[in-house]
């Protein structure tokens, strides 16, 4: 069956960041490719326009006024991080700098 | 055997002088306590969606302008994707594709020597939070998160650490000038990462890339030990790969870093939360309107009134000054004398600034004018500084006042005479050839006027007086 290479398994799971078991990773191979295929449909498709199409909505973004500002509290944000250290959100060391 | 080659090739990131951020409507501010400009755009929190800052596009497309771009009338944005704490949404909005401006060029000179560097393209995009690192732990402040900056991007037209300095100098200026940016690299609103390569032909060599050095002369030293260090491996036959390094200030080297994601692994798409924008081209010209005479402009209207070369550069480096010599129709060079000079130390002195005194635009033509037809010397301008800068007193009547308490040139014969005929020693020592008497002389002369009277018409007549003798 077609599939994906061990290490593009693996390059994608470093991009993502996740861990992948040595026994997961066929599994992954079968599965990443199915997904590549499918999206690989859109290749099919006859585009007559050379246009980069960002949105299908066809109107303008609406711009923000410069002095229009909002801002909430650190605590109500504290809720939704893993760790925090005073004013500060804490995370594993990140040694990728 | 021939010469390498240095080819250099910079990124600058420049933060913009906005109020708030580029996609989020937190406040844009340096320095404070860790995450107290932030809301939930911020975080990316379910349901948040990026909304675009006018101000920014504004400022994103007056640099374009002012570094000679040709501007790309849509703007879109990307995503560029990567999975790090330090961002969020799992991507930052920058523009890969369809950057606001492509095709620009900076004039430089050195040594003499003018050549323009080609500007790639400049884009926009967002910052990221800024992270300080302990042992097993990272500290995260969102405060930096989606702060606007520029990217600008040079083509590798830079043959040596001058020319990439010279450049950086000329860029910083006019992004200073435009008000588009503070450009203080020591507090991070202007960062460079440098990218050299060593060849002995036209063929670009591989190049490295070294991140995010401090000031313009540490860019100047990471490019020469980062060229030679390339020359040292090809020369022992080692190839260069393409890889990122970091500065070290202090040994003087350049480190490797571990590697980051580059090119497909960002996986670039067009950011869909953020429907495309026109340019218009009234919208643009008027952009243009609001660009102020740009450094080198000025440069050539000071060279062309005949101030000296030392004294542009001066007025160029202070901003505030410069400005308030716009539209100046007087001397020039008397003007810039009194700005850089007396009227520099005081400001220096007192810490103000040229708009918090009392001397307006209007008050120092007059005063400059005044100088400029000899109707008050500099020894009178430095007597009635204070008063010119500190009350609203009208500035024909502190001159009145303090010439009336000056005296007149026939007055000053008189009084040059009597001290001449009280001092015969001086005299004997003048006619010996000792420089000290007359210095003496004119000393005893200042005395007695206090100060008040034109030194060099005081030198001429004390002179006349000793030739008599």
């Amino acid at each position: 069956m077609d599939k994906l290479t061990k290490e593009e398994v693996l390059h994608v799971a470093h991009l993502a960041r996740i861990k992948v078991e040595d026994s997961e990773i066929e599994k992954y191979q079968i599965e990443l490719k199915q997904l590549l295929d499918d999206v690989d449909q859109i290749k099919d498709i006859v585009v007559e326009s050379q246009e980069l199409l960002v949105t299908p909505v066809e109107h303008e973004t609406i711009l923000r006024n410069d002095s229009d500002t909002r801002e909430v509290e650190f605590n109500m944000i504290k809720k939704n991080v893993p760790a925090t250290n005073g004013n500060f959100v804490e995370v594993p060391v990140m040694v990728n700098e | 055997m021939g010469e390498y080659k240095t080819r250099v090739g910079i990124e600058v990131h420049c933060e913009l002088k906005t109020n708030s951020k580029m996609f989020v409507d937190s406040i844009n501010n340096y320095g404070g306590m860790a995450n107290v400009n932030i809301n939930e755009i911020d975080f990316a929190l379910p349901g948040t969606l990026p909304c675009v800052n006018e101000y920014g596009i504004m400022l994103g497309l007056k640099a374009a302008l002012a570094l000679n771009c040709t501007i790309n009338k849509k703007v879109v944005f990307d995503r560029k994707n990567y999975f790090y704490p330090d961002l969020p949404k799992g991507y930052q909005i920058t523009q890969a594709r369809n950057p606001i401006g492509v095709n620009g060029y900076v004039e430089i000179e050195v040594e003499g020597k003018k050549k323009k560097i080609g500007i790639h393209d400049i884009h926009i995009e967002e910052d990221t939070c800024k992270s300080t690192h302990a042992d097993t732990k990272s500290y995260l402040d969102f405060n930096r998160n989606g702060v606007p900056l520029i990217e600008i991007v040079s083509e590798p037209d830079m043959e040596n650490e001058k020319e990439a300095m010279a450049y950086l100098e000329k860029l910083k200026e006019i992004l200073l000038y435009t008000n588009v940016s503070d450009c203080k690299m020591e507090e991070g609103s202007m960062r460079c990462d440098v990218n050299v390569s060593v060849s002995k032909t036209e063929t670009l060599g591989t190049r490295t890339e070294t991140k995010n050095i401090g000031s313009i002369s540490s860019v100047g030293r990471a490019i020469l030990v980062e060229s030679n260090r390339q020359i040292q491996e090809l020369e022992q036959g080692n190839t260069i790969q393409e890889e990122t390094r970091r500065f070290d200030e202090k040994q003087n080297r350049t480190i490797l870093m571990r590697v980051k994601e580059t090119g497909n692994d960002y996986r670039y798409f067009p950011e869909p939360d953020i429907p495309p924008y026109i340019l218009e081209d009234t919208f643009i010209d008027e952009v243009k309107e609001k660009i102020e005479v740009l450094p080198d402009e000025r440069r050539e209207i000071y060279r062309q009134a005949g101030i000296q070369s030392i004294n542009i550069e001066k007025l160029i480096a202070n901003k505030e000054i410069s400005d308030y010599l716009r539209n100046f129709s007087g001397n020039l060079v008397i003007a810039s004398n009194l700005l850089l000079g007396e009227i520099s130390a005081y400001l220096n002195k007192t810490g103000k600034k040229i708009g918090d005194t009392f001397l307006s635009k209007e008050k120092f033509a007059l005063l400059v004018d005044k100088l400029d037809r000899k109707e008050i010397n500099n020894q009178i301008f430095k007597e009635i500084l204070i008063e010119l800068m500190e009350t609203d007193h009208d500035i024909n009547k502190i001159v009145e006042n303090k010439k009336s308490a000056s005296f007149t040139e026939e007055e000053l014969k008189v009084l040059v005479a009597r001290i001449v005929s009280s001092n015969p020693q001086s005299v004997e020592d003048y006619k010996a050839g000792k420089d000290r008497a007359i210095k003496y002389l004119m000393g005893q002369i200042m005395k007695e006027t206090k100060g008040s009277s034109d030194p060099t018409l005081v030198n001429r007549l004390l002179q006349e007086e000793l030739a008599r003798k």
